[in-house]
């Protein structure tokens, strides 16, 4: 590696981009670095994105909650506007690496990683974020979903970069809940995760609203909301919760790997639904 | 500070702990001597190939690279291993498995090492590799090693006892079993390190990660063909050894490269990646249980088929499964057995010493088994082992003799009364919604010492320094179980002087004398064996000079207390240093050499299984209680409670005692529930921390360690060898907890939430 | 490039590669080998330090992100002879064994007792979860870090 640079300024960082378009972005280096040492890699220059203060906020605006792309997990973790607004999200941070790994690693790298393993995207995708894309010269809003393309694949352009996350504030009748199964319980990368978000009417039963996504069982987050219009009107009860994820078990494909094989992933897709009645 | 006279019995605080704690101790990776050059190996992409050629003109030229080496550089034998020489420093002819060395760069730097490492060419000829040691012992499969008769069998040998097989036919209940059992990787968590450069009178000094400094200096004067006494080796404190340093690691790399580093220091520090690919590991294993027993319960027959992989070179495979045909039998007295070993050459890493030593492979099926038969004959598991367990002089099946302490029935006893064991049907009936629970108990041995392989030696020396304080030269490194902080609290109850009377001097060949090697549960014992007659020579000598100096005219009378001599009667006292100031310097010095005692008693193993160490005189013992709870909904098993009952002897520092027990019973989890080191046509699958699980703090409970304080009366001070029974027991317990709570056993460990879902699944829809 | 920053209390102006790493820079440059490497990828917390008094892995930060930083390694616990209270109980309770582990456990507590500072065994295992350790089990660093916190509570 040449160079580092760690503007303070957005101006900065966009001269360092337009000089070298090829400039990685480092946010808080736990991927990053982990990746470059795995592949032996020395970019030429890189440029941290740590001192930027304006990408280290959480706000609300107009009933949307804003996250910062250099916001850590430890932020969220702390945040009392996360805490009570988005407890689903809370609750995926709170089980997310150990804490060095939550004072380094932001929401921002969490998402451009787009691993399907990543803790924070279920909730994401649940929440209907939507993620706010800068260049230069411009920004853009793509709904979360829009934004990962695949296993590590993001639609950012080579100037362009991630800049906020906004969440609609759910009703505050609703549920919601983030459920990780990993080969162990700490420091764990999860083998199927599951974030849900639920609203039952006042009868406490009958299911008003509901929202699932599944992580580490297909390329990206998987949603099937085909699936989830089926519960709407339903009674909640463990035997619907369980034909649910009979359903969905038998539309993902997930793949055999280090954690875990495709079968018992399969398996995890199916059981984790009914996790919720043990948490409710 | 004074510490108590009599140190034997108490917590004592460790010596090295303020140091280690505040990151001033100096470990091998710590070493960064001015002006050193990187040592680093291009490792074989192949398992079992022929060099054809090696290029490395791409590499000579390079800046910053200051040597590439070959085999052809060196000037002996090139061969490494214990007690069988046959592994390479640097591969020449062929390749073995997939991380077998070739070549060797010196370089100034990590980024011209990656560089220079990248750019060597290495010519194979791709040769059939075979992965599976049934298939290795198979007629006409790829030989590893060509100059053996014995093709790819390291070892192998039978054990009979009574009438073998036959006896089957009386048996009431009979039980069969086949288990596969996991490597276990150490992953201790200071990768192979060290530093080596040849000194101005020509001798190689190698300070390195080591249990093993006299022993790897009589393998590398051979390797490197070296006159012994030109090479010494340091071992500073270990982080963390298991086995996984018993015998040379970088050491022969490190000798070769200071040999041509023109004089400067040289360091090596293996990645996480590398040490994962290039160190050994626990063998994985299949053993074939089959136990019968009569109707009232009375063990009858066993046969066992033990076959180890020992991958690409023998390391400590023989010896490893010496032992674990030694303990197929477990503690019981069962009339006539047969077991059978194999130990098979395959392409795959090497596996070789790792805490427990071939026992835990045994005794994670024995104690399964012993569940399943208990369970046939509707009796209760505990009375079952309870009626057939060894009391001392009786046998075991594999024929070994139980000539020394036996506290298995009061390890059992214990267990039996203790309410985890008293209130389980409660307890396993209290669980909650998709939870299902079970308890698990299992019961063992494990021997001390080698065995009647090698002479089981060690040589202690002490010193009474000129100011009245004590040295005291370590023969056998410390990897952290701190038999180091042992030798001072030995020592300083028959001195009687506080901790701070003592000075400890790690092994360095150059100043203390040779013993054997950090592991087997020997360490304290050996070692203290030996340092406890040093330190009575040593007394006898200051307490005849105190006379001689008018303090008295009995030693009777007098008293050694921190940093004097008292007269008893007249309450006079003289400063150790004054007697000191009278004594040459060789009379302050004393030194004592120590041979463990191996069984006489004749047996029924063949000649090479004898020789590698079979069997054993001294032995501990142990039973261990889990409760465990499965999440019927993902798998996953929470060990809820833990209890280890120890037979080691009289405990000699209560803290270390647990610290042993506790660490010990974790990493045995960690073998039960998570740790699946992978290999697959002998490439390695969990490369590194982030695929290979190692229990954290969330995942194990606290441990409950209650010892059974049997006398041992060869041991120091009654103790006997602790550090491995604990390993033996935490997979079966938990295995026979999880098969309570899922109505069946599961034969293949790690029992991975995965395993488990899977298993009651299947369960499910019959 | 040159880099400024405090080491344990101290000004530090460094010439230093662009990618050269923080653990590097401790252990090699500067001569403070307690900061240990096991992994090299985050997965182990051996080489935790404290930045700005924050616990982060100096494996996988590179030295120019210290600019303008305070940074806390083993070196700088305990002044002197005189161990921290956490490293005292560390001692006392037999928390170490080979003890490679035990720089970042320590430093990890400090982490954990600026924030909680009356943590329960519960809370002590997830501050914990990712430094490994091979050779306690656990129990007896637990057992210190209990033991620190209520020394430390007292003293307050
Ligand atoms: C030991 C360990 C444990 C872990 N455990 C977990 C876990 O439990 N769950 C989990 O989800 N993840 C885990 N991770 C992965 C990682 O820590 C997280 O994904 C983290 O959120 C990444 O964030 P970061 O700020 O460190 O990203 P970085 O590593 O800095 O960046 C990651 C990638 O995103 C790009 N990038 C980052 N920010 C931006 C931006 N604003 N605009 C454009 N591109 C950007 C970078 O260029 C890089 O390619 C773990 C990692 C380690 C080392
Ligand atoms: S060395 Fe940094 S986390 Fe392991
Ligand atoms: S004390 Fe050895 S790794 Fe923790």
């Amino acid at each position: 590696m040449n160079s580092i640079f760690l503007p303070y300024k957005m101006g900065d960082l966009w001269e360092v981009k337009q000089k070298d378009p090829e400039a990685i972005i480092l946010a808080g280096g736990t991927g990053l670095l982990v990746f470059l040492r795995e592949k032996g890699l020395h970019p030429h220059t890189i440029v941290g994105l740590e001192n930027l203060w304006e990408l280290k906020q959480i706000e609300m605006q107009n009933g949307e909650i804003r996250i910062g792309a250099m916001v850590t997990h430890q932020q969220l973790l702390e945040s009392p506007v996360i805490q009570a607004q988005l407890p689903g999200l809370h609750q995926a941070v709170t089980v997310l690496g150990y804490p060095p790994i939550r004072h380094m690693g932001t929401i921002g790298g969490n998402i451009c990683t787009a691993s399907p393993a990543g803790d924070t995207l279920p909730s994401l995708y649940v929440l209907n974020a939507v993620a706010e894309l800068r260049t230069p010269t411009a920004s853009r809003l793509l709904p979360i979903q829009d934004l990962i393309k695949g296993p590590g694949q993001n639609v950012l352009g080579r100037d362009e970069i991630l800049y906020q996350i906004r969440i609609p504030v759910p009703s505050p009748s609703a549920v919601s809940f983030y459920f990780k199964v990993g080969q162990r319980k700490a420091l764990a990368i999860s083998v199927c995760s599951l974030a849900s978000m639920l609203q039952v009417a006042e009868d406490e039963q009958t299911i008003v609203d509901c929202r699932f996504a599944w992580g580490s069982v297909g390329p990206t987050i998987m949603r099937f909301p085909g699936l989830e219009k089926n519960l709407i009107g339903e009674k909640l009860s463990l035997n619907k919760l369980r034909e649910f994820g009979q359903t969905a078990a038998s539309m993902v494909s997930p793949i055999t790997d280090i954690r875990g094989s495709a079968e018992y992933r399969r398996m995890l897709v199916s059981n984790l639904p009914s996790k919720m009645l043990q948490t409710l | 500070m004074t510490g108590p006279l009599t140190p034997i019995g108490t917590s004592l605080k460790r010596t090295d702990g303020p140091s280690k704690i505040r990151g001033l101790e100096k470990y091998a990776a710590d070493y960064y001597p001015a002006n050193f050059l990187w040592a680093d190996v291009k490792r074989s992409d192949h398992p079992h190939a022929l060099i054809k050629g090696i290029d490395l003109s791409h590499v000579r030229g390079l800046p910053g690279v200051l040597a590439v080496l070959t085999h052809e550089d060196i000037k002996g034998a090139n061969r490494i291993g214990v007690p069988e020489m046959d592994q390479p420093v640097l591969a020449d002819q062929k390749v073995c498995y997939k991380g077998d060395p070739v070549v060797l760069v010196l370089a100034e730097n990590k980024a011209v090492m990656q560089e220079a490492l990248h750019k060597i060419e290495i010519d194979y000829e791709v040769l059939p590799a075979v992965f599976d040691p049934e298939d290795a012992l198979a007629e006409g499969a790829p030989v590893l090693h060509e100059n053996r008769s014995g093709k790819n069998l390291l070892i192998g040998g039978a054990i009979e006892h009574g009438n073998g097989m036959e006896a089957f036919q009386v048996c009431d209940a009979i039980v069969e079993a086949e288990f596969d059992l996991p490597y276990q990787e150490h992953a201790y968590l200071e990768t192979e390190a060290g530093i080596a450069c040849v000194d101005d009178e020509g001798v190689l000094e190698i300070t390195a990660s080591t249990q093993t400094p006299w022993r790897d200096r009589n393998e590398l004067a051979y390797a490197l063909g070296l006159p012994v006494d030109s090479i010494r080796v340091i071992a500073p404190y270990l982080g963390g050894g298991f086995g996984g340093k018993d015998g040379i690691t970088v050491q022969g790399l490190l000798g070769l490269a200071a040999l041509h580093s023109n004089g400067r220091p040289v360091k090596m520090w293996t990645s996480r990646e590398e040490s994962f690919l290039a160190s050994t590991k626990r063998h994985p294993g299949r053993v074939h249980y089959r136990v019968g027993c009569k109707e009232d319960g009375t063990l009858h027959a066993v046969s066992c088929r033990i076959v180890l992989d020992t991958g690409a070179y023998a390391s400590l495979g023989g010896p490893v499964l010496a032992l674990a045909m030694e303990h197929a039998a477990g503690a019981y007295r069962i009339p006539h057995a047969l077991v059978e070993g194999f130990c098979v050459y395959t392409n795959n890493p090497v596996s070789g010493a790792f805490r427990g030593f071939g026992a835990p492979q045994v005794l994670a099926g024995l104690e399964q088994i012993i569940d399943m038969l208990a369970d046939k004959i509707r009796m209760d598991r505990l009375e079952f082992r309870l009626k057939n367990v060894v009391s001392r002089g009786d046998e075991t099946g594999c024929g070994v003799w139980m000539s020394n302490s036996t506290g298995i029935i009061p390890c059992l006893e214990k267990v039996k009364e203790h309410p985890f064991w008293v209130q389980q049907e409660e307890w396993v009936n209290q669980a909650g919604p998709f939870k299902q629970r079970g308890v698990g108990i299992a019961a063992g041995l494990q021997g001390t010492g080698y065995g009647p392989m090698v002479a089981d030696i060690a040589n202690a020396k002490i010193e009474l320094l000129s100011d009245g304080h004590f040295r005291i030269y370590s023969g056998v490194a410390d990897m952290g179980q701190g038999n180091n902080p042992t030798n001072v609290q030995i020592a300083g109850e028959v001195l009687g002087q506080a901790a701070d009377y003592f000075e400890l001097l790690q092994p360095d060949t150059a100043c203390s004398l040779p013993s054997g090697s950090s592991s087997a549960s020997r360490t304290t014992y050996t070692f203290g064996n030996a340092l406890k007659t040093a330190a009575t020579i040593l007394k006898e000598r200051i307490l005849t000079r105190a006379c001689n100096m008018g303090l008295g005219i009995y030693a009777e009378d007098l008293l050694l207390s921190s940093g004097k001599v008292f007269h008893l009667t007249s309450g006079r006292e003289i400063p150790l240093a004054n007697i000191a100031a009278s004594m040459s310097p060789e009379e302050r010095i004393s030194s004592y050499a120590y041979t463990a005692p191996v069984a006489k008693h004749p047996d029924s193993a063949g000649s090479a299984i004898r020789a590698a160490g079979f069997p054993h005189r001294v032995f501990a013992f142990a039973c261990h209680l889990a409760r465990v709870e499965i999440d019927a909904l993902t798998g996953e098993v929470e060990v809820c409670d833990y209890l280890a009952v120890t037979d080691a002897g009289r405990v000699l520092n209560p803290q270390i005692y647990e610290q042993q027990v506790q660490g010990g019973a974790v990493q045995g989890m960690g073998y039960a529930l998570w740790e699946d080191f992978r290999v697959e046509n002998g490439e390695v699958l969990t490369r590194n921390l982030a695929s290979y699980i190692l229990p954290t703090s969330m995942d194990v409970p606290d441990i409950l360690s209650l010892p059974v304080e049997t006398v041992e009366e060869t041991g120091p001070f009654g103790m006997k060898g602790l550090g491995e029974i604990v390993i033996n027991l935490p997979l079966p317990a938990i295995a026979n907890g999880v098969a309570w709570a899922l109505g069946r056993h599961i034969f293949t460990s790690p029992l991975t939430a995965e395993r488990i879902l899977l298993t009651m699944e299947k369960r499910q829809a019959e | 490039m040159i880099i400024h920053f405090t080491l344990n209390g101290e000004n530090k102006n460094l010439d230093c590669a662009p990618d050269c790493r923080v653990v590097d820079l401790l252990r090699e440059e500067l001569g403070h080998t307690g900061t240990k490497e096991a992994c090299g990828s985050g997965e182990c917390g051996a080489c935790t330090i404290l930045v700005d008094g924050i616990s982060k892995l100096s494996c996988l930060m590179l030295a120019a992100q210290l600019e303008g930083h305070a940074v806390t390694t083993i070196e700088g616990m305990s002044k002197g002879e005189e161990l921290h209270p956490i490293q005292k109980s560390f001692v006392e309770k037999g928390a170490v064994q080979c003890g490679f582990c035990s720089p970042g456990m320590v430093m990890a507590t400090a982490d954990l007792l600026q924030r909680n500072p009356s943590p329960d065994r519960k809370e002590i295992r997830e501050a914990l979860s990712g430094n490994l350790c091979r050779c306690t089990g656990y129990q007896k660093i637990i057992d210190a870090v209990e033991s620190a916190a209520a020394e430390m509570r007292d003293d307050a």
